[in-house]
């Protein structure tokens, strides 16, 4: 067991390596695919080349086609297969994280929520993989306010680490029969605003946490970006009359996010390679957003 | 008396026409000379200071600075009143007009009245003598007011300090209104300002003194010239006194404040009259000064600016020289400056981080939209379900050839019907070209695949290839296969011959069995021709016989 994890992370890391090569020659195919298209000559720099690349454009299908890269390799099999999230605190944690934690874990479909306890985080990680679990979730706190929630993809997958604000939790609001239970149907996404490929890649990360839904539920969570802070909403909409009229009903807790560091490895690897990270005292970074144009 | 102020007069115009160079030589005769013109200058004014000590200059035996000493003492109350009166007479033009010179007599006479009435005859040699000397003394006593006005030092010390400034200065009043004046030079003008001055400086005194000046001040306001000139002269005594003692004083204990005044109210007007009177006593180059003093108070704006800027410059310079205050120092640390300053100076600072949003209804308001909106359209960013890769074989689809058939219909049937008959020897179908095909390559796939996965050999798999082989020899053949291959390879040994059993050669056989073949040879041949000719080789055997 593990020298095959050992195996399969020189094999992740290597097919990383070769990801230039590969972009180049998908780059290559893709001039040749346009200059036949359009009917105009081929490029110059691509004569020699030319037969060979075109055999190959001729055999290849769509999945083929488009180049993959390690970040497609992080998410392959989780289209196919439904996550498991495993949730967890930072050590001694107070009652009002708990109880937020409790939350969380209805928020996700498929989360288990365990207790911390003294355990080191490496041993949880190894633990999780060994059972299967796609994503690990930490939230940390000061103070009884959550303010820390670590996301981290289990084979070996990215780590997003982002901040939490203004945090209304579903203990805070005081009539508990007028919430009413939380459902637990498979929701539906809204990703709001994000179009960068950060901005794309910090949604493929938050997706990822939920399974495949029904097409007709009625639960909706919804990530809004709004000058690199993502609003998380949690809805259940019913429509009464017929012509689109929509009523929403907030339920869940809500909060703010902000990423301040993507890394390309689990949450036990201190010294894996950072993908992103805030750069707060540059003078420019009032005027940039990252997550959307 | 007479012949003493003869005496006298002669040395003054002896020592005016001396040689000035000669009076850098020490010079008995000279000293003696001035000494003589020293003494009639003293005695000549000895009855305009009346309470001086010295009824004469002691001249013999006394050395200079004795004798500038006892001129000292009865210059500095002179210079005061005089001072006073021009003053006066500054403020009040017509009066010099009405100015008689008073017979020095009457003056004295009514001074003496009250001091000493005993000296009349003195008093009547002094009327003679003045009457005399009126025009002298006049002149003198002119020169000596225009002195005072001009130089006005009253350390008396600098006026006379060299009796050639006096007799200089003499000179320089005598030639009066031509030498001296000019467009700014205006000696009325400067008399009143000098009463002004004056004035001021009695106020201030009148504030230390109290009503006795008031007295005087109204005494002096009420009289005539000559009474004026009799109170000036009692008040010069009083006030020379006093400011003879007052100046001696000031004298004695110039101090910081007098320059700087740190105390108010008392000092700052004293020391504004000593400077006044400071800046009175120097050349006419101070004069000049002062005049165009009075001229900026009076007209051009610029040099006002000017002030102002000069004055904010050495305000500007002053500060540099301080240390500076913390806020302007770089970094400053809470040990380098004042407990709690922090809190008092306004702070600002750049934020280079987007502040957090603040959720208000709103925002919430806003998100909601956006939410019902994706929902009536049914755009969601779900995760999408991969699609699976097809474990089954897609279905074959028959392709049917469009094109016209190349065969005619006839050779269809005969294909037909050679099918029928002949199973095997069916042409391929366009599919089972394709099949054979992939077949082929998939064979030699496969070899490669094996041979990756296997340690051990594995020998290439044998391609079922038909072609027809012709029996040929190989010297035919030549060209087209290859020198490698031989006619053996080619042909299969039961395609070279086809035979049963145990085959012997001729050589082997025994009679018996020569024989044998024989016969079976003869039979066969019988039958053949026998199945050709028929009937024929019979009859020809029954028509012989």
């Amino acid at each position: 067991m593990l020298r095959r994890n050992i195996r399969m992370r020189r094999e992740y890391l290597y097919r990383k390596s070769l990801e230039g090569k590969e972009r180049l020659l998908y780059e290559k195919k893709r001039k040749i695919r346009e200059a036949l298209q359009e009917g105009k000559p081929i490029p110059t720099e691509l004569r020699n080349e030319e037969a060979a690349l075109r055999r190959e454009i001729d055999l290849e299908d769509e999945n083929t086609a488009v180049p993959r890269s390690h970040i497609d390799d992080e998410y392959a099999h989780a289209a196919e297969k439904d996550p498991k999230i495993l949730l967890t605190t930072s050590r001694d944690p107070s009652a009002p994280l708990q109880q937020f934690v409790k939350e969380l874990s209805f928020v996700f479909p498929n989360a288990q929520r365990m207790n911390r306890g003294g355990q080191v985080i490496s041993e949880i990680i190894e633990s999780c993989r060994a059972h299967d679990y796609t994503d690990v979730v930490l939230v940390h706190e000061h103070r009884g306010v959550p303010d820390g929630l670590i996301v981290s993809h289990l084979p070996y997958g990215p780590t997003a680490y982002f901040g939490l604000l203004n945090v209304v939790t579903r203990h805070e609001i005081k009539d508990r029969k007028a919430i009413g239970t939380m459902p637990e149907a498979y929701p539906h996404l809204i990703f709001d605003n994000f179009s960068t490929k950060l901005g794309e890649r910090t949604a493929n990360i938050l997706k990822y946490l939920f399974p495949v839904p029904k097409p007709d539920t009625k639960r909706i969570v919804t990530f809004s970006n709004q000058s690199d802070y993502v609003s998380f909403r949690h809805h259940i909409y019913e429509k009464h009359g017929g012509p689109k009229s929509i009523e929403l009903k907030e339920i869940g807790p809500r909060f703010e996010l902000r990423l301040y560091q993507i890394k390309l490895g689990t949450v036990d690897q201190a010294e894996a390679q950072i993908e992103w990270v805030i750069r707060p005292y540059m003078n420019t970074s009032k005027k940039r957003k990252f997550l959307s144009d | 008396m007479a012949d003493s102020t003869d005496a006298g007069e002669e040395a003054l115009r002896r020592l005016m026409a001396t040689y000035q160079p000669s009076f850098l030589a020490p010079n008995p005769a000279l000293s003696e000379t001035a000494r003589a013109a020293s003494r009639h200058l003293f005695s000549a004014l000895r009855p305009f200071c009346p309470k001086s000590p010295l009824d004469q200059l002691l001249v013999d035996g006394f050395d200079a600075e004795q004798i500038w000493q006892q001129i000292d003492l009865q210059s500095q109350p002179l210079l005061s009143s005089l001072r006073r009166q021009v003053k006066h007479f500054a403020k009040n033009p017509k009066e010099i007009s009405q100015l008689k010179v008073v017979p020095l007599g009457k003056k004295v006479e009514k001074e003496q009245e009250e001091w000493m009435e005993e000296s009349d005859g003195f008093d009547e040699e002094l009327e003679d003598d003045e009457e005399g000397e009126e025009k002298g003394e006049e002149e003198e006593g002119m020169e000596i007011e225009d002195e005072a006005e001009e130089q006005g030092g009253e350390s008396g010390s600098e006026e006379e300090s060299e009796e050639e400034d006096e007799e200089e200065n003499g000179e320089d009043g005598e030639a009066g209104g031509g030498g001296i004046e000019d467009k700014f030079l205006k000696i009325d003008e400067l008399t009143k300002y000098l009463e002004k001055e004056e004035e001021n400086f009695e106020n201030a005194e009148k504030d230390m003194r109290g009503k006795k000046d008031d007295e005087e001040d109204t005494e002096e306001e009420d009289d005539d010239d000559d009474d004026e000139e009799e109170e000036e002269s009692d008040e010069d005594a009083e006030f020379g006194f006093a400011d003879e003692d007052e100046e001696a004083e000031d004298m004695e204990n110039a101090r910081y404040e007098d320059f700087f005044g740190a105390k108010k109210g008392k000092y700052s007007k004293q020391k504004k009259a000593q400077l006044r009177q400071d800046s009175e006593s120097s050349d006419d180059e101070d004069d000049d000064m002062e005049f165009k003093k009075q001229n900026k108070g009076t007209a051009s704006t610029h040099q006002k600016q000017l002030e102002k800027i000069q004055s904010k410059i050495e305000q500007m310079e002053k500060a540099n020289l301080e240390p500076k205050t913390w806020t302007m120092q770089g970094e400053v640390t809470a040990a380098k400056r004042p407990k709690n300053s922090a809190l008092e100076v306004d702070l600002d600072f750049e934020h280079n981080v987007r502040p957090a949003p603040v959720i208000t209804e709103e925002v919430t308001a806003s998100i909601e939209d956006m939410i019902k909106k994706r929902i009536t359209e049914g755009h969601f960013n779900d995760v999408q379900r991969a699609p699976k890769l097809p474990s089954k074989a897609p279905r074959e689809v028959k392709e049917l050839d469009d094109n016209k058939s190349k065969q005619g219909l006839a050779e269809i049937y005969e294909q037909e019907y050679v099918q029928k008959e002949d199973p095997t020897s069916a042409p391929l179908s366009f599919k089972d070209e394709q099949k054979q095909q992939a077949s082929v390559l998939f064979k030699k796939l496969g070899l490669k695949l094996d041979a990756l996965a296997h340690f051990s050999f594995a020998p290439k798999p044998v391609i079922e290839d038909m072609s027809v082989q012709i029996n040929v020899p190989a010297l035919a053949m030549e060209e087209i296969a290859p020198v490698a291959v031989s006619d053996a390879a080619m042909l299969a040994p039961e395609e070279v011959f086809d035979g049963k059993g145990d085959i012997k050669e001729e050589t082997e056989l025994t009679k018996e069995e020569r024989k044998r073949r024989r016969a079976n040879k003869k039979r066969k041949f019988k039958a053949a021709a026998v199945k050709k000719t028929g009937k024929k080789v019979q009859e020809v055997h029954c028509l012989t016989k």
